[in-house]
């Protein structure tokens, strides 16, 4: 390349031009190089690169311009042209990334919020206490091999008290306790002239029917609404709800009834809670018992809470009475079996501490959200 | 029923720890409502021993004296009392004590001297009348001895709840055997030693010719005895009757009448004086008929309230007065004991358990006899009870209780119907595999005999087998079960083992009907509704005041006895009750209120005993769903809210061809007309949706508007699928285009869907409503732009421009010609 530089006359000329398409190139390099390096945004470089690299670019024009080239000279100018076309494109990308950079970084700034402001949320609406704590033990019972059962709560006599082996005297029967509706069927009532048809007062009669229309054995939760004669109050309700259960198969001994409701109790209460059976007198079963947990808020020292005790009373419980097996047409000298009866309004008030029963009832929105 | 501990342990040991008896109580099946301590009002009140005793220097009746109080140094009191003296031990009241009339001891001074305490007389105690000087208390009595515990003042009364089946634990020996039980321990009845001080004055007439007794009905009064007291006083009763009758809340009337008390609490044996006088026929015969009363008769009542009586009730009654006692339940006010009363006539018996309980509640009088008569009075023992109470008459109003002609006992006795004691057996072995736990047949024996029960051998020779035989003051021991519940209570039900079933024939399953219940809670909460309960009852006008025709609800199904008339009847809609929650919110300032309900509505039917319940799922919203915030502006409530739950539950419960069919005024006059759908599924109608109309709003006091749904759960249920179809997710690309059509105001959505539908044929994937505009001049009076995105896909190729090109001009031209629609330009 060296040999060429000592040229003269013709070819000193065109050496001259050459020399002109190089060094103006080179100038192109750097004045190109310099407005890349200025260039304030990536819209200012894309008009360095269209006026550079473009169509109509400056450089372009020189590539375009080679054929004019002398034939010798062609491989040396094309060389350079392209080697600065090659450091234009790299200034070029390497500015754009560092553009890219700094523009992305403004707008994450720019985007920033206060997140402490209130997100987005769909309003979820929310189940009321007394299923919510229906749900949660019929599940527990579930997971223990029981099903659901349900039966009307317009009930007769039959299946709310003959049948669980009440007494026909007994004082629950009267119109003071019970609400009787009118029997429209024409029949005249067996009991004391009063209708046959009733409002249930416990979920038991669910457990008739049970014991007459399910194979054994027999593993069912019965949850309902239930009704007695109390005007509301804040500790009474004309209607609440029950949860009954009934187990009637071979072999089944108080000792099965203890252990099923201390493991309902740890479940609903915790498991540090303890449980106490204390012998009670219920009709339909026998022996009975009233099982206590023991006060979660002073563990058994005695509080307001427990009235002093140190236990809560909520469940009753016992075997199931023969009298009440034989009635629904099952031996009881071949199965036995236990019924328990919880109220769920009574675990709302001890679990939850609601002050007023009736709150249950009047639909109050800040109170329905809360649970 | 109370019980004084210190009248219970003069039968039975009572343990000291009143916590522990009372929880032993408790476990054993009688429950402790209350523990009342008395006597605590001389909390601070100690035995004293006088060790010097000097006169006061600047007074001459005063004296200071130096007592022993059991507390190391001897305290100084100054003592005004003429009968202080050294040496002798009386009551002392320390600093702190408060005497009866709330008199606090308090360190004082008289005349310069310091006094810390008082020596008390009997009156300052409340102990008596005596206020001549200081009590004097035996030289035995140890110093420093609450003065309470050492007079045996100090009491605990236990209220006690004995379950219905008990009646034998309605008095202090029926207790004390129970607490025999409990503890294992003996117990001893004094029944027989008082009925041995009867003595019978055989001069008098004899009392079988004094007094006749028929028995009409044997159910009705198994046994009734009398015996006649002759020339008492009745006058005020000795203090130790008073008193305990006062321990277990009974006010002293006069002597006989406590007499009858007092026995109706130690023995549980209700009892009757009549003024024999009073009662004689002209004949001078005492003629007792107990019988059933006439309807209408009418007794006026010992305490003065005049009754009429019904055939169900048994009275005691004279040939010549009538009734003159309701049998079993309270005396009648004219042959009642009066202060003049001289000669008694002394009912002991026994009546029927439940009508004495009905008569009690029919007539709302309850006494201590009915209470004990309707659980049930042991007819076996009334004779000796009665001795015992005839003998203590004489003890303390003195007179003579005349002898029998016809017997030793000097009593008259009718008694047609016995008791007869209760064989039962009990298997050993099964009662353990009963119970889950091995208890020795030693403890079961034991039980059962103290309780009362005869213990032997099986006469047929099985080892495993007791023969039991019940005492007839347990009614309620008739079965071998019944054996078992005792055994079980008092041997203990904690020492029995927990365990969990172990049957292998159970599954826990859930329902069809259970799993829809189940979706809808889920959907109605996605939908952003709050689950509430509101009253099954209703007001009979509920109905009406909804405006909601009653057509295919029934009748109502009426209460006999219900608490108020608002509630009345059992509701026949679930909306009545919402809109009440609804007006409770605004009332309250809660202006959103977004409420669902699932529960049971009622129709009655003539001829059927049993109402038709149905399981209805009912929603309100009223305002919006919350209220605007910083980025989310929450339109209010209308229609489409209520329609878009039910479409969210059609999708859930996967029900068929879901349809709103646009309700008439006169279909639903509930619902604000033009707003009102009926709900189907296929041909099943499910129920209606649409805002309520604002007359029935007001009506219930709540702000319209309020939208509302009410659906019927079983036809859901029923017309729920269980499981959707798998459809192809899409593998070739869809073609949108977007079409306005202009139509009359009477073209509806679902017509414009149905042509486009059957006009676009497979290739029409979807077509979405996404503007309603309209404007006179642009549109043109009476009409709407409907503006539907559609979507053009085929399942198993892409499709050309042109293929959708022709597709989508049928599909225009189609609708335009079946609705008159225009396409907007």
């Amino acid at each position: 390349m060296c040999a060429r530089w000592g040229r003269r006359g013709e070819e000193t000329e065109r050496k001259r031009e050459d020399m002109g398409i190089v060094d103006e190139v080179a100038a192109l390099r750097e004045q190109t190089l310099a407005r890349i390096a200025q260039a304030a945004d990536t819209a200012a470089l894309e008009q360095v690169r269209i006026g550079v690299l473009g169509k109509a670019g400056t450089l372009t024009g020189h590539l375009r311009s080679m054929g004019q080239v002398a034939k010798e000279e062609r491989a040396q100018v094309g060389k350079t042209v392209n080697e600065v076309r090659v450091a234009v494109e790299e200034a070029l990308a390497a500015r754009k990334a560092a553009l890219d950079a700094a523009e992305l970084a403004a707008a994450i700034d720019a985007a920033a919020v206060d997140v402490t402001l209130p997100g987005r949320a769909q309003q979820m609406g929310t189940r009321h206490l007394i299923n919510a704590i229906t749900d949660e033990v019929s599940e527990i019972f579930l997971g223990l091999g029981y099903t659901v059962a349900h039966g009307p709560e317009v009930e007769t006599d039959y299946y709310n008290f003959e049948a669980l082996n009440a007494p026909a005297d007994h004082p629950s029967r009267s119109l003071a306790d019970t609400f009787y509706v009118v029997d429209r069927s024409g029949e005249a009532s067996s009991v004391r002239g009063e209708s046959d048809v009733l409002l249930r007062t416990q979920t038991s009669g669910v457990q008739v029917h049970a014991m007459e229309d399910r194979e054994l054995p027999i593993y069912v939760i019965a949850p309902g609404k239930v009704y007695r004669r109390d005007v509301a109050d804040p500790s009474h309700l004309p209607q609440f709800h029950q949860i009954e259960g009934l187990v009637v198969d071979e072999g089944i001994t108080f000792g099965d009834l203890k252990g099923t409701l201390d493991y309902l109790c740890k479940q609903v209460f915790g498991e540090e809670r303890k449980t106490r059976f204390r012998a009670h007198y219920f009709p339909f079963t026998e022996p009975s018992a009233e099982v206590d947990v023991s006060c979660g808020i002073c563990h058994g020292e005695g509080c307001r809470m427990c009235k002093g005790t140190g236990w809560l009373e909520i469940l009753g419980c016992g075997m199931v009475d023969p009298n009440v097996l034989s009635m629904s047409g099952i031996d009881p000298e071949k199965y036995s079996g236990f019924a328990f009866g919880m109220g769920v309004e009574r675990i709302a008030c001890l679990k939850y501490n609601v002050p007023d029963l009736r709150m249950l009832l009047e639909g109050d929105m800040r109170f329905l959200r809360q649970f | 029923m109370k019980v004084s501990l210190k009248w219970l342990s003069e039968y039975v040991d009572v343990p000291a720890d009143t916590k522990a008896f009372c929880d032993r109580l408790d476990l054993t099946g009688t429950g402790v409502e209350a523990v009342e301590k008395t006597g605590a009002a001389l909390d601070g009140v100690v035995v004293g021993f006088v060790e010097t005793c000097e006169q006061h220097p600047d007074s001459d009746h005063m004296h200071v004296v130096g007592v022993d109080v059991g507390a190391g140094e001897p305290v100084q009191i100054v003592c005004g009392a003429p009968n202080i003296a050294a040496g002798i031990k009386v009551p002392v009241a320390c600093v702190g004590a408060v005497l009866p009339g709330d008199f606090k001891i308090k360190k004082s001074k008289l005349r310069g001297v310091a006094s810390s305490g008082m020596c008390c007389s009997g009156r300052e105690l409340g102990l008596s009348g005596d206020h001549s000087g200081i009590m004097v208390l035996p030289e035995d009595a140890p110093v420093g001895m609450p003065i309470a515990d050492y007079l045996k003042l100090s009491d605990t009364v236990l209220d006690l709840e004995i379950t219905p089946n008990r009646p034998d634990c309605l008095s202090m020996v029926g207790m004390a055997r129970e607490v025999g039980a409990m503890y294992r321990t003996d117990y001893e009845s004094p029944l027989a030693d008082m009925a041995a001080k009867l003595e019978l004055d055989a001069a008098a007439a004899p009392v079988d010719e004094q007094v006749k007794i028929t028995i009409d009905d044997a159910v009705r009064c198994p046994r009734y005895t009398a015996r006649v007291i002759r020339g008492c006083k009745v006058g005020p009763s000795p203090d130790w009757m008073v008193e305990r009758l006062a321990a277990i809340g009974q006010r002293s009337i006069n002597n006989i009448v406590d007499v009858t008390n007092y026995i109706l609490f130690l023995f549980g044996q209700p009892l009757h004086a009549f003024d024999l006088a009073k009662l004689k026929n002209a004949d001078g015969l005492a003629h007792i008929v107990v019988r059933a009363a006439q309807d209408g008769e009418r007794l006026t009542t010992l305490d003065g309230e005049d009754r009429e009586l019904t055939s169900d009730m048994t009275v005691i009654s004279t040939p010549e007065l009538g009734a003159v006692a309701l049998a079993g339940v309270m005396g009648g006010l004219d042959t009642e004991v009066t202060d003049e009363t001289v000669d008694i006539l002394l009912e002991a018996a026994t009546f029927e358990a439940g009508r004495t309980s009905r008569t009690s509640r029919n007539l709302g009088l309850f006494s201590e006899s009915s209470m004990r008569y309707e659980r049930g009075v042991d007819d076996h023992g009334i004779a000796e009870r009665s001795a015992a109470a005839a003998a203590l008459m004489v003890e303390v109003a003195g007179g003579t209780v005349c002898a029998a002609a016809g017997n030793d006992e000097g009593v008259v006795d009718e008694w047609p119907a016995s008791s007869t004691p209760c064989d039962l057996r009990f298997r050993i072995p099964r009662f353990c595999a009963m119970m889950g736990a091995d208890i020795p047949r030693a403890d079961i024996v034991d039980i059962l005999a103290r309780l009362g029960c005869a213990v032997s051998e099986d006469p047929a020779g099985d080892a495993d087998v007791l023969a039991v035989t019940a005492p007839t003051f347990r009614p309620d021991l008739e079965r071998e079960i019944d054996l078992y519940e005792e055994v079980l209570r008092l041997w203990g039900m904690d020492r029995i083992p927990s365990t969990l079933p172990g049957g292998p024939g159970r599954v826990g399953t859930r329902s069809h009907l259970e799993h829809v219940l189940d979706t809808v809670n889920d959907v109605m909460r996605a939908s952003g509704l709050n689950e509430t309960m509101t009253y099954s009852f209703a007001e009979p006008g509920d109905l009406d005041r909804l405006r909601m025709a009653p057509e295919g609800l029934g009748e109502p199904v009426e209460l006999i006895n219900p608490l108020n008339a608002d509630q009345s009847v059992m509701r026949q809609s679930i909306v009545p009750g919402l809109l009440r929650s609804v007006a409770y919110n605004q009332s309250r300032g809660v202006k959103n209120v977004q409420l669902y309900e699932m529960g049971m509505v009622f129709f009655a039917h003539e001829g059927r005993k049993q109402p038709k319940e149905r399981r209805r799922l009912a929603g309100v919203l009223a305002g919006a769903m919350r209220d605007a915030g910083w980025n989310d502006r929450p339109a209010a409530f209308d229609f489409f809210d209520g329609k878009g739950v039910i479409e969210s539950l059609a999708r859930e419960l996967a029900l068929p061809k879901l349809r709103f069919k646009a309700l008439a005024a006169d279909e639903a006059p509930h619902l604000q007309p033009g707003r009102a759908a009926e709900v189907l599924s296929g041909g099943t109608v499910l129920g209606w949706v649409g805002e309520l109309h604002p007359l029935a709003v007001d009506a219930f006091e709540a702000a319209a508007p309020v939208v509302a749904f009410e659906l019927d759960v079983e036809a859901l249920a029923k017309a729920a699928r269980p499981a959707r179809d798998y459809v192809d997710v899409p593998a070739f690309p869809a073609v949108s285009m977007d079409v306005a059509f202009v139509v009359d105001e009477g073209v509806s959505h679902e017509k414009l869907v149905q042509c486009m539908s059957s006009a676009g044929g497979k290739l029409l994937e979807d077509a979405r409503l996404f503007d309603v505009y309209r404007d006179e001049k642009r549109v043109g009076a009476g009409k709407k732009s409907m503006a539907y995105a559609l979507t053009y896909r085929a399942a198993d190729r892409t499709l050309t421009s042109d293929e959708v090109d022709k597709a989508h001009e049928r599909l225009v031209k189609k609708v335009c010609g079946a609705t008159g629609a225009e396409v907007r330009g």
